[in-house]
């Protein structure tokens, strides 16, 4: 079953339930919340998912149209039940256990936002004002979002709020609000019912598309980029990961040495391509293996001639240079330094982690001319936490 | 692009046409609403037309047909506070002021903002009549307005794709029928849209100006992103490009080749009806489709003449490469293809689940056979053709074949023998026939082919 089917199924589902109670007791409200629940449940598959940041679903905004409408114990209700649904049919994460891990959070993030609309109502005290009933909505529509936010820093182990993609916290909070404003109306005005949330879903969907497209085409590129990096690989002319493993390495060094993540992708894309050039030249008659510096201004003069992939190409050729030669403050050269060292440090281990400490004493031993301190000892930090370099000692002082 | 000068003489008439009924049209709808122009509809006016030429300059296309489409949604909530105001001329003047697109004032060509603007005008005031004369204020249930709304939608789309398919037809000399389906089609596009403008003008009308930040911020999010899109999509295209050019370059005979197989694959695609979406992917796999042979030393691939069997292998081993490589792109892996026998026969016989492997085979092999290599110069067209033709059913997908040939032929264009758009020089000078035409084999005798 694909994405829309389940989406089809868990709200379709909402709706046979809606006209059940409508059926059994007419005018009843458990019709309405059989709806917004049915809503709920497919709106925790629909995600957007910004840049940088991780992916929300729309069911949020049906949350705050629960919270308006439902009591708090009707709403623990309806959520149970459209949680569960939705845990049943998704196929997402993977494991029960991520199921369930998922199923508490969103359940906690919805009673936010009904806690937090209930809240603010005894609060500002009944009947609200307009600008009132705005304030207590969006607020209810903020909780869901900061209670994720907490679980994410929670499960990540780190204490920072990113301020990357928060457009769709934007979009989801001021569509949230609209949609539970034309449902009830305010001051005994405007209230369109269910047709209200029905018709200022349109512009989530909209972003969604939107947000969908960007991370397709972001995704597409990514692995592009992968797979050209393995083209040497596969030729049998690099290690295999070779890489892979260098990509990743120069991005924990270049995170230790506080770069940027302009800075970090940039390095990253460099490590996936630094062996291309290897492709371009031509073998030596001797079966020797080609001149580092060829393969490098290869690959670089191949970059270069791209926009988007130019500064890439600028740090694979800054690969080569000894770092005391033309020290600057461009990223490249430092980008180069790092990626010199994260790739002779893979050569030296080859591709063995328990090798890691013999590896790192090999390039401390190499004149100092050839690898930047700085970037060793960066090193020597990343493998430390890695926990590769705990039977160095042993080994050093054999 | 700018249009010929013929052309453009010919849309100043139609603007002429165009302008005088609607303006006369206008002015007896301003005459009728004079006396229910309260300051709150002057408000409206205000607020509505601003946000229609905002709207007109903001417009991005997300698919072919889907348009996040500001306007239809001003001009349908137009419709619905308006009628609220008793104001039938409210929604038409929103439509002239919606003509205002800045890139036109700038090139000054104000004839398409007289056709624009009268276009919408008249299907505006349409629709408004027609919702002014639905008997919603004695059902003023939701249900009603909706169904009013969604009538006077309908009615303003239907005017306006009659009258702009007139300007089309003329601009792209395209059969007016044929220009209206194009222009309906649109208008489909952008309905859910407009029926976000029914939201709009009740929120308008409900709980004033101040929520319609509301509905706005989250459209400006969604365009701002899709418009992100677009941008990322054509730089990496290009990027993608470039670099499959740059790398192609170590072969010199088949330089450029990835993007003629991408543009015949394309031709194929179109034949066969493709959406946007699936050519997108058609394009990129078709530019990639050689990528594995980055792993064949430069010596094999540029080498004049036969290549041994140890040699011949090593280039063979390109093909599995290329699949692999495609396979870890999750856009292209369906497409990816398959070297084994079974999935080639599907394939050709039409019974795989997607025609694109074998869209990309019959391109390969066609741009292959018209190009010159180090084993063989160029092919004439006749003899590729009927080099296709012949493998049609065995070695080609009959309908790809069927398709490609037709596409050249339609548009006229000559590949092959004394039509190759890259010079070469060699070293060596190729045979004139020989093997390897992209799997074809032998064209010619094997003792043939060294002796030429």
């Amino acid at each position: 079953m694909n994405r829309w089917a389940r989406v089809l199924v868990l709200f379709g589902g909402g709706a046979a339930v809606a006209l059940g109670a409508e059926l059994a007791q007419p005018g009843t409200r458990w019709s309405a919340l059989a709806l917004i629940g049915g809503a709920i449940a497919a709106g925790e598959l629909i995600v957007l998912r910004p840049p940088y940041r991780e992916a929300v679903p729309i069911s949020f905004a049906f949350m705050v149209v629960l919270a308006r409408r439902a009591t708090v114990g009707e709403a623990a209700l309806v959520l149970v039940v459209a949680l569960l649904a939705t845990f049943l049919v998704r196929n997402e994460p993977s494991t029960v256990e991520g199921r369930l891990a998922l199923f508490v959070e969103r359940f906690v993030e919805g009673m936010a936002a009904v806690l937090v609309y209930r809240g603010a109502q005894e609060m500002f005290g009944l009947p609200m004002s307009r600008a009132q009933v705005l304030t207590a909505l969006a607020l209810a529509a903020v909780a869901p979002l900061a209670v994720a936010e907490v679980a994410r820093m929670v499960r990540q182990r780190e204490l920072s709020v990113p301020l990357h993609g928060r457009t769709a916290d934007v979009a989801l909070v001021t569509s949230a609000t609209l949609m539970a404003v034309s449902d009830l109306g305010v001051e005994g005005r405007g209230g369109m019912g269910l047709w209200g949330p029905v018709v200022f879903t349109i512009p989530l969907l909209a972003a969604w598309y939107s947000y969908e497209h960007l991370e397709i085409i972001r995704r597409t590129y990514d692995q592009t980029i992968h797979a050209l990096g393995a083209a040497p690989e596969l030729g049998g002319m690099v290690r295999e990961g070779h890489a892979e493993r260098v990509a990743d390495l120069c991005a924990a060094i270049a995170t230790e040495l506080g770069f940027s993540r302009h800075e970090l992708e940039q390095l990253e894309t460099a490590a996936l391509l630094h062996h291309l050039g290897q492709v371009c030249i031509d073998e030596p008659d001797d079966g020797r293996a080609p001149e580092p510096v060829a393969i490098a201004q290869a690959g670089a003069a191949v970059l270069r001639g791209t926009r988007l992939l130019a500064p890439s190409g600028d740090i694979i050729a800054a690969e080569t240079m000894p770092f005391r030669e033309k020290i600057s403050t461009r990223p490249s050269v430092m980008s180069g330094q790092i990626l010199k060292v994260a790739s002779a440090f893979d050569e030296l281990c080859e591709g063995r982690p328990d090798r890691a400490g013999g590896a790192l004493e090999a390039l401390h031993s190499c004149p100092g001319y050839l690898y930047d301190t700085r970037v060793l000892a960066a090193l020597e930090v990343v493998l430390d936490r890695r926990g590769l370099l705990e039977d160095t000692d042993s080994r050093v002082s054999r | 692009m700018p249009l010929e000068p013929n052309t453009q003489k010919r849309l100043r008439l139609v603007a002429a046409c165009f302008f005088v009924p609607s303006a006369l049209l206008a002015a007896g709808a301003v005459v009728a609403s004079a006396d229910n122009m309260s300051s709150a509809a002057v408000a409206a006016l205000a607020i509505f037309g601003l946000l229609a030429i905002l709207a007109t300059n903001l417009d991005v296309e997300m698919v072919s047909r889907v348009a996040v489409s500001g306007v239809a949604m001003i001009f349908v909530a137009s419709l619905v506070v308006f009628e609220h105001y008793g104001v039938i001329a409210g929604p038409a003047i929103v439509g002239a002021l919606g003509a205002l697109d800045l890139s036109h004032v700038r090139r000054r060509e104000w004839y398409k903002v007289v056709i624009n603007g009268s276009a919408d005008a008249v299907a505006l005031l349409a629709a408004a009549a027609l919702f002014a004369s639905l008997p919603i204020s004695s059902h003023p249930a939701t249900l009603w307005i909706v169904f009013g709304a969604t009538i006077s939608a309908l009615t303003y789309s239907v005017v306006n794709s009659v009258l702009v398919a007139v300007p089309v037809s003329v601009a792209t000399d395209e059969p007016y029928l044929s220009a209206l389906r194009d222009t309906v089609s649109f208008s489909i596009g952008s309905f859910p849209f407009a029926m976000l403008g029914l939201g709009l003008g009740w929120v308008y009308l409900e709980f004033g100006a101040a929520v319609v930040p509301l509905l706005v911020v989250p459209i400006m999010i969604a365009r701002r992103t899709f418009s992100s899109y677009l941008e990322l999509q054509a730089s990496q295209e290009q990027t993608i490009e470039t670099l499959i050019l740059a790398l192609e370059a170590k072969d010199p005979y088949t330089s450029g080749h990835a993007r003629r197989v991408a543009m015949f694959a394309e031709y194929v695609g179109e034949e066969l009806g493709f959406g946007p979406r699936r050519m997108e992917r058609l394009r990129y796999a078709a530019l990639m489709h050689d990528i594995g042979k980055l792993i064949v030393p430069n010596q094999l691939l540029n080498k004049p003449g036969r290549l041994t069997e140890a040699e011949f292998e090593r280039v063979k081993r390109h093909e599995p490469v290329s699949v692999e490589l495609l396979r870890r792109i999750d856009f292209l892996a369906p497409v990816a293809g398959d070297t084994t026998t079974e999935a080639a026969e599907a394939a050709v016989k039409g019974d795989a689940a997607l025609i694109e492997p074998a869209i990309i085979h019959v391109a390969d092999a066609f741009d292959a056979m018209t190009s010159t290599r180090s084993y063989r110069r160029a092919l004439s067209q006749e003899t590729a053709f009927s080099e296709l033709r012949n493998g049609a059913g065995t070695q080609f997908n009959t309908q790809a074949v069927d398709a490609l040939i037709h596409a050249i032929e339609r548009r006229g264009e000559v590949y092959g023998d004394g039509h190759e758009v890259d010079e070469h020089e060699w070293a060596v000078a190729p045979p004139e026939a020989g093997t390897g035409s992209a799997g074809l084999g032998d064209l010619v005798p094997e003792e043939q082919a060294a002796g030429a």
